[in-house]
């Protein structure tokens, strides 16, 4: 997390910082078992072959908590997430950089608040796209 | 010929219908924090009383997509299948396919939700889409699940989407 960002200082077209993120298979083990989720695609390599996956998978829900956390640090304890949408287009695989990106594709004003539409995704370390998304966020002034 | 669609008519009839009785629990920070620190989430709102205090906030809060899971019933072991996932409860959604993906999920905030919360779920079938990618037929199965605190205020809604085929 780094500081509060302000609306007065952010403009449609700027580029978000990139968040990288490199799952562990022990973190997968650990998001299954915070999310009650047996599943083993994603703990059980001979099993994940059995669905076709020629390793364990970085769960769905794991990629989209992490794209909740890119947009929640980039808007600061300040602001807050109104909405935040994505789509799980293509697997991703533990011990691979997985990269955050976005840009911002809006700045409005909304009964007196600052209201940015940011676009952002995920790619992998071949620069695939793994999942597009969106987000919408109210930032505060410096006012 | 007739072909046999992925989608019975019977399941047809379950769309805009609840899935299950509605969930009801309260979230503990203990869980929240476990499912941050799953995804290596360190916000400090998750964390430390008196930064979600300096915030504005009653206390320490929820990471928001965690949601989706907090409030699923604990199930015995002999309830899990061979692939590892649960058998289903509630109303089950039969489609004519062999795997079911998760595709992703539309939220929508209206309030923070804090540690101690009581969040109540429920969880309709919004609809059905038979679709031909490039790896053959699928099933498009979108959810809609509403949650509401103890004050009866609506905190998110999320779609879900899932693709079975």
């Amino acid at each position: 997390m780094s500081g509060q960002r302000y609306a007065e200082d952010v403009n449609a077209g700027d580029e978000l910082p990139v968040l990288v993120k490199n799952a562990s298979r022990a973190q997968l083990f650990l998001f299954s078992a915070a999310t009650n989720n047996p599943h083993r695609i994603h703990y059980d390599k001979d099993y994940a072959a059995v669905e076709g996956h020629p390793d364990v998978l970085v769960h769905g829900p794991l990629q989209g908590a992490w794209l909740s956390q890119y947009v929640t640090d980039w808007a600061g304890t300040g602001g807050r997430v109104r909405a935040l949408s994505w789509q799980n287009r293509a697997r991703a695989y533990p011990e691979r950089d997985l990269s955050f990106k976005g840009k911002v594709v809006e700045k409005r004003e909304e009964d007196g608040r600052a209201v940015v539409e940011l676009e952002v995704w995920e790619e992998d370390d071949e620069g695939q796209v793994l999942m597009p998304g969106k987000a919408t966020v109210e930032l505060p002034g410096r006012g | 010929m007739t072909v046999e669609g992925l989608i019975p008519e019977e399941t047809k009839g379950l769309i805009g219908e609840l899935l299950s009785e509605p969930l009801s629990g309260v979230i503990t920070a203990k869980e929240a924090q476990r499912f941050a620190l799953a995804a290596d989430d360190l916000n400090p709102l998750y964390f430390d009383e008196e930064a979600a205090k300096a915030a504005g906030h009653r206390t320490t809060l929820v990471p928001p997509i965690f949601l989706a899971w907090s409030l699923a019933p604990a199930r015995p072991v002999s309830e899990v299948r061979e692939d590892g996932l649960y058998k289903s409860a509630g109303r089950r959604v039969a489609l004519n396919v062999k795997r079911v993906m998760f595709g992703g999920e539309d939220w929508e905030f209206f309030e923070p939700v804090y540690a101690g919360d009581r969040i109540t779920s429920e969880t309709r079938l919004k609809s059905l889409e038979e679709k031909h990618g490039s790896s053959g037929p699928f099933v498009l199965q979108m959810t809609e699940t509403t949650y509401t605190n103890q004050d009866g205020r609506v905190v998110a809604k999320a779609i879900g989407r899932s693709i079975a085929r």
